[in-house]
């Protein structure tokens, strides 16, 4: 029998090295079992991954059936306009919201986001080319989902880096819900206006900060944050 | 009611709702109890033995189906479960749509027999009669026949209401235990395996020895182990140096049937918070044995033990809970049970105590082991179970690092305790954190 010479633990004659160490068993006495069955079984089997196709499938149909019908209405239905291509581009967005995450596994939640995104930008894009309005589409509604992009993004980094506590990552959604507004207002304002004159962004801003602040102090102060967490089984 | 009427459904027991509220696609509470022959197993002398032990036991018989507000047991009338050919990564997940519905998985290995349960139909007392009763059969297809005893359920019987009823409910008092909310534990993470590896250590100890150490401490084996646990995870956390240490604390399941007299094979136990918060100081080993040995004298009584589950048995039977949908209820409870759960835990160590078998099973049988599945974070849970004079000590877990164990088993050896490991480790890379 082999012993591990730094747990000093006896091992199974089969192993070639301490599970618990990984130090390399050495036994000229004894050389490593390689023809005796392991302990444990070596064969390796998965439960497959939930497939999620059916409901794919589903939501996939569910959606093209409202496109075609959509469309086959407005052949009747105030044919002058394409309103139907509203819909259909409402619905080819929801599923590129919904469906690729069920059939693809695995992809970061960032990227999806941005796929996400970018399927918004697309649609309003759309909507702009129908309605002539590239001058809203360009200054209005591409910088604003920018900034919501880099808000996403930027929580992603934040909450997936390091192991927040759930103090930290509800402190940074708020946070970022109060900045979001003021992003908004800026654009709308210089669109409309010409010049950022904050208003109710500011006031949108100030009740998340007025939110943040204690929750900052509770997460700095030792002994508040105890409290907290055994108040709120956090 | 008596065997041969068949209720169409049946209410999750307490721990059940919980279980169940927690299955994920890559998790499930799955735990595995094992029995190591003398001889090479018979397969088809194997499936016999589970043909003829299932109808025994209309626990194990159940599949989990999914209602408006709560998951609920149905008798399983598919064919199956079938015997199967042992597998190196054990305990995966159990979805409740796919294996025709079992709940309960068999495996053989060369001489390993190998049970392993869905948490929400059975606790470990529940499932050790079962496994004791499977075996017995099992042997009784082999020309040793074994007569039914203490532990060992007649299958000639037909069921009894009192194994499948919800002693949780039967229990339940006027008075709820209040707890304060617990700090947050040393988490005993590592890297996380590829999905699904669980990575399972056992160490045989003899258990003659393994009395006289914990003799040395006025402690009974339980309370030893538990403490040497301890130790080994503040170590582990010492070896980070963490600016602010955090406690260490375990969550030791208590089966309550010696205190609650019941004949119930579905879920019955409570969980018992062991804690050393090394902010304080300092502690000897010696002092953690002590702390363990009075803390369990002290909190191990009939009332405390009762107010703690009336408390959960409360909110399975709150009128307005219930009227929440399932897929509300689910994440919030799932939620829940993390910051209550887990987050105030370092591990889990069960100790079910000694597999006693009849003395015409006794030959046949070499050692047990239990393997509690894997956690909802990559940290060991650790469990042991004796049969005879071996002791056999499990480690498993989803985490690349074997700190825990190694310290475990070090300190034991340094104790005087010869330990023999086994694992199904494959890869030889450094386990260290």
């Amino acid at each position: 029998m082999s012993y591990c010479v730094n747990c000093g633990v006896e091992l199974d004659p089969t192993a070639a090295f301490c599970p618990l160490c990984q130090t390399a068993v050495c036994n000229p006495v004894q050389p490593v079992d390689r023809e005796s069955p392991t302990p444990f079984p070596t064969e390796r089997r998965e439960v497959p991954p939930a497939s999620k196709r059916e409901l794919a499938i589903l939501i996939s149909a569910m959606l093209a059936s409202v496109s075609v019908c959509c469309g086959l209405l407005n052949l009747v239905l105030r044919a002058q306009r394409v309103w139907s291509l509203y819909v259909i581009g409402a619905a080819v967005m929801l599923w590129i919201w919904f469906v690729p995450p069920l059939l693809r596994r695995g992809r970061p939640l960032r990227c999806q986001v941005g796929i996400n995104l970018l399927s918004v930008a697309v649609y309003v894009l759309m909507i702009a080319r129908d309605v002539d309005g590239w001058s809203w589409y360009w200054f209005l509604a591409l910088p604003i989902l920018m900034v919501l992009s880099i808000i996403v993004l930027f929580l992603d980094f934040m909450l997936r880096q390091r192991q927040r506590s759930l103090l930290s990552s509800v402190t940074l959604l708020i946070g970022a819900a109060g900045v979001f507004p003021v992003g908004v207002e800026f654009f709308v304002d210089r669109y409309f206006q010409g010049e950022w004159t904050p208003g109710w962004s500011l006031v949108v801003l100030t009740i998340c900060l007025a939110l943040v602040i204690p929750l900052l102090v509770v997460r700095r102060v030792p002994s508040l944050r105890e409290e907290a967490r055994r108040r709120f089984h956090m | 009611m008596l065997g041969g009427e068949k209720p169409s459904w049946y209410r999750l027991d307490n721990a059940g709702v919980l279980y169940s509220a927690l299955q994920k696609e890559n998790y499930s509470p799955v735990y595995r109890f094992s029995a190591v022959m003398t001889e090479q197993v018979d397969p088809a002398a194997l499936q016999r033995a589970v043909d003829r032990t299932l109808p025994r036991f209309p626990v194990f018989r159940m599949c989990l189906r999914r209602g408006a507000f709560w998951y609920y047991l149905e008798p399983n009338q598919r064919p199956g479960p079938f015997v199967r050919p042992d597998i190196a990564n054990s305990c995966q997940p159990m979805r409740f749509g796919e294996e025709d519905g079992w709940m309960v998985r068999f495996f053989h290995y060369e001489r390993r027999i190998s049970l392993e349960v869905f948490h929400a139909l059975s606790d470990g007392a529940g499932a050790l009669v079962f496994f004791r009763t499977l075996l017995a059969a099992y042997l009784g297809e082999l020309g040793h026949p074994v007569p039914p005893g203490e532990g060992l359920l007649d299958l000639e019987e037909p069921w009894t209401a009192e194994e499948l009823e919800d002693a949780y409910a039967r229990y339940a008092g006027p008075r709820v235990l209040r707890r304060g909310g617990q700090k947050k534990a040393f988490p005993n993470t590592s890297e996380p395996e590829p999905f699904y590896t669980l990575n399972v250590t056992i160490g045989f100890l003899p258990v003659d020895r393994l009395k006289e150490a914990a003799r040395k401490y006025n402690a009974s084996l339980t309370e030893y182990l538990a403490a040497v646990l301890l130790q080994s995870i503040l170590e582990n956390q010492q070896a980070r140096t963490p600016r602010r240490p955090r406690p260490v604390a375990l969550n030791v399941p208590i089966n309550l049937r010696p205190w609650f007299p019941t004949r119930t094979l579905r879920n019955f136990i409570t969980t018992l918070r062991l804690c050393i918060d090394p902010a304080l100081g300092d502690y000897t080993f010696p002092e953690i044995v002590s702390y363990v040995h009075n803390y369990m004298r002290l909190h191990l009584n009939r009332q405390e033990m009762r107010a703690a589950f009336t408390g959960n048995v409360r909110f399975t039977t709150n009128r307005f809970l219930q009227l929440i949908p399932i897929f509300i209820k689910n994440p919030i409870m799932s939620l829940a049970y993390q910051c209550t759960g887990v987050v105030p835990y370092s591990a889990t160590f069960t100790n079910p105590g000694p597999f006693p078998v009849p003395v015409e099973m006794a030959p046949h049988i070499h050692h047990v082991e239990v393997i509690l599945g894997q956690a909802t974070r990559p940290a060991p849970h650790c469990a042991s179970i004796s049969y005879g004079n071996i002791m056999a000590v499990t480690f498993a877990g989803t985490g690349m690092s074997s700190e825990t164990e190694r310290r475990f088993f070090t300190h034991l050896v340094k104790e005087g305790i010869p330990v023999k490991v086994e694992s199904n480790r494959t890869a030889h890379r450094s386990g260290r954190d």
